[in-house]
């Protein structure tokens, strides 16, 4: 039986994409098999941070409406082996979405899938919902400020109220994964610490993804981040599928990075 | 100027309490019970409140008004009133008695009844199709004990309200409440084992503990029991109100932020005091 995941935010911009895309592939590298669902019907983008929007034949609103299977719909990944992309309509709307509908095809990927991955839009009206309601997991995308905590707290509420877990007297298992964390900014005062947000989330924080240039040119390039095993987001996010999957690591790139001989050997004291 | 007091009134006929979600049903006494094929009259008890209006001039009651609406909306949304103008000076004509009663509708209030001069509450009545409270006080003060303390001076003898006492009665929530939710412990005491995040709303009729930070808006009270406490673990508020009296963040910003801190109504003075 598969785990569905949702990666929700309710603020837009903050990184669900990018982390949608990392987390799928993060976990089909550990050899689970793993489908990528763009919830973000109308805008739809995953397939090309996936690198595979010129393979897009059918979509997942054509599924619901029967006007194509799911085998149909279903990009193989090239890159990553077990790694499936259900793209989203670019053409229609939210409410070509319904709840049986979407029901009908999680239900399907589930009998062969280990992880479906849903990647949301953002707000917390239908589309949202949507995305989230028939989770087991959440990961919360939350940036380090207070408009988007404030947002991430307000889907924390949605999914303990609206989901079919909240609705069977169960929990969805909530994550935190902190984007575009940058420790300059947080140490300038101008942007809330890792400790702030825990303290106001009050969920178990999965990853701190550093603001990274490694981000913008693995999505203009159409590769998911975590592939650049060499860049800090890279990293940083196959620790967070490292926590995800029970292994205890060690947090990184929270500080700012000294530069120099002497302030290495003397920047952490005092 | 304005004032929300609390009333009780024995018997009612389909009252639709002001709604809330998340709420405890309050046990309901039946007195007596007419059964006839078509319908059913059944006595219940409800708290509602009253506002007492120290001016019947809408243009000097209407920001008021509108201002303690803002503040605290949940209080509210449809919440039925009993009109009170047992304190204006001089009794406001049918014409000054309708936009009055139009401003309350506007502003979600639901009036329902009327509590004026004895001598003319009827006729006034008949003609606005309200229920006449005018003589209720005698009636409600046979049924109810005295209040043991002492009132707010602005008050005219709040009935203290059926609060429920009886041992674990009290709505327990266990989990962080989230901004855009509502947690309302109707009858009884609020006792929260979590965060209240800002944007989130937590009501009783009783006492509220928060055992966590307080971020959100905390209202304790709100069918007018004036000896209703709010305490909470880290007083970071937007707001919090007792029987209506209402204090925001600004003001608790000077007083107790972030501090362990209980609330309370001394008078009409909403009081925070240091645990
Ligand atoms: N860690 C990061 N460092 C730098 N830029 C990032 C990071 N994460 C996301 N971005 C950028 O932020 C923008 C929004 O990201 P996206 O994943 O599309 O967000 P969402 O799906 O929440 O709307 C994109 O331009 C993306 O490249
Ligand atoms: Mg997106």
């Amino acid at each position: 039986m598969a785990e569905i995941i949702v990666v929700t935010s309710g603020k837009g911009g903050v990184g669900k994409t990018t982390s949608s895309a990392a987390i799928g592939t993060g976990l089909a590298l550990k050899g689970f098999k793993t489908v990528l669902i763009d919830f973000d019907v109308g805008l739809r983008n995953l397939d090309l941070i996936m690198g595979c929007e010129r393979r897009v034949v059918y979509d997942f609103v054509n599924v619901i409406n029967k006007e194509a299977t799911l085998n149909q719909a279903l990009i193989r990944d090239k890159r990553t082996e077990n790694l499936y992309i259900l793209p989203a309509s670019q053409t229609r709307d939210k409410d070509a979405l319904s709840v049986e509908g979407v029901e009908a095809v999680l239900n399907e990927l589930a009998e062969s899938f280990d992880y479906i991955v849903c990647d949301s839009p953002a707000g917390i009206e239908k589309g949202a919902q949507l995305a989230l309601y028939f989770a087991d997991t959440a990961i919360v995308v939350t940036n380090p400020e207070v408009s988007s905590v404030r947002d991430s707290d307000r889907i924390l509420g949605v999914l303990q109220s609206k989901s079919r877990k909240a609705e069977q007297g169960e929990s969805v298992k909530e994550h935190l994964l902190l984007t575009r964390y940058n420790p300059n900014r947080v140490e300038a005062g101008e942007m809330l610490s890792v400790d702030d947000v825990k303290e106001i989330l009050a969920i178990p924080l999965l990853g701190v993804i550093p603001e990274s240039e490694a981000v913008l040119k693995a999505s203009n390039q159409g590769v998911p981040v975590i592939l650049d095993a060499d860049s800090d987001a890279g990293q940083a996010y196959d620790d967070a599928i490292a926590r995800f999957l029970g292994e205890d690591r060690e947090h990184r790139f929270l500080n700012v990075e000294r530069k120099g001989f002497l302030s290495r050997v003397f920047g952490r004291k005092g | 100027m304005i004032r929300l007091a609390p009333e009780i009134f024995t018997r009612k006929f389909n009252h639709k309490d002001f709604s809330v979600s998340e709420t405890t049903p309050m046990p309901q006494a039946v007195n007596q019970e007419f059964e006839t094929r078509c319908f059913q009259f059944k006595s219940t008890r409800a708290a509602l409140n009253e506002l007492i209006l120290s001016t019947s001039d809408t243009a000097l009651l209407k920001p008021q008004l509108a201002e303690h609406a803002a503040k605290v909306p949940m209080l509210f949304s449809n919440m039925p009133v009993i009109l009170n103008l047992q304190q204006l000076s001089e009794a406001p004509d049918l014409d000054a008695l309708s936009s009055l009663l139009d401003l309350c509708r506007e502003l979600s209030l639901v009036p329902v009844g009327l509590k004026a001069d004895p001598d003319t509450s009827s006729e006034l009545c008949r003609h606005l199709k309200l229920a006449d409270f005018s003589h209720q006080r005698r009636l409600s003060k046979e049924n109810e004990p005295e209040p043991s303390q002492p009132e707010p001076p602005a008050a005219t003898e709040p009935v203290t309200p059926p609060v429920q006492t009886a041992p674990g009665a009290a709505k327990v929530i266990t989990t962080p409440v989230r901004s855009g939710q509502q947690v309302y412990a109707r009858g009884t005491d609020l006792i929260i084992l979590a965060p209240v995040s800002a944007g989130a709303e937590v009501m009783a009729d009783g006492h509220i503990h928060v055992y966590g930070p307080l971020r959100g808006r905390a209202m304790a009270g709100v069918t007018g029991n004036v000896e209703a406490r709010i305490f909470c673990q880290s007083m970071e508020a937007e707001l919090i109100s007792i029987a209506g009296y209402f204090k925001t963040s600004e003001d608790l910003h000077s007083e107790c932020w972030q501090q362990p801190t209980q609330a309370l109504l001394r008078g009409s003075r909403l009081d925070t005091v240091s645990l």
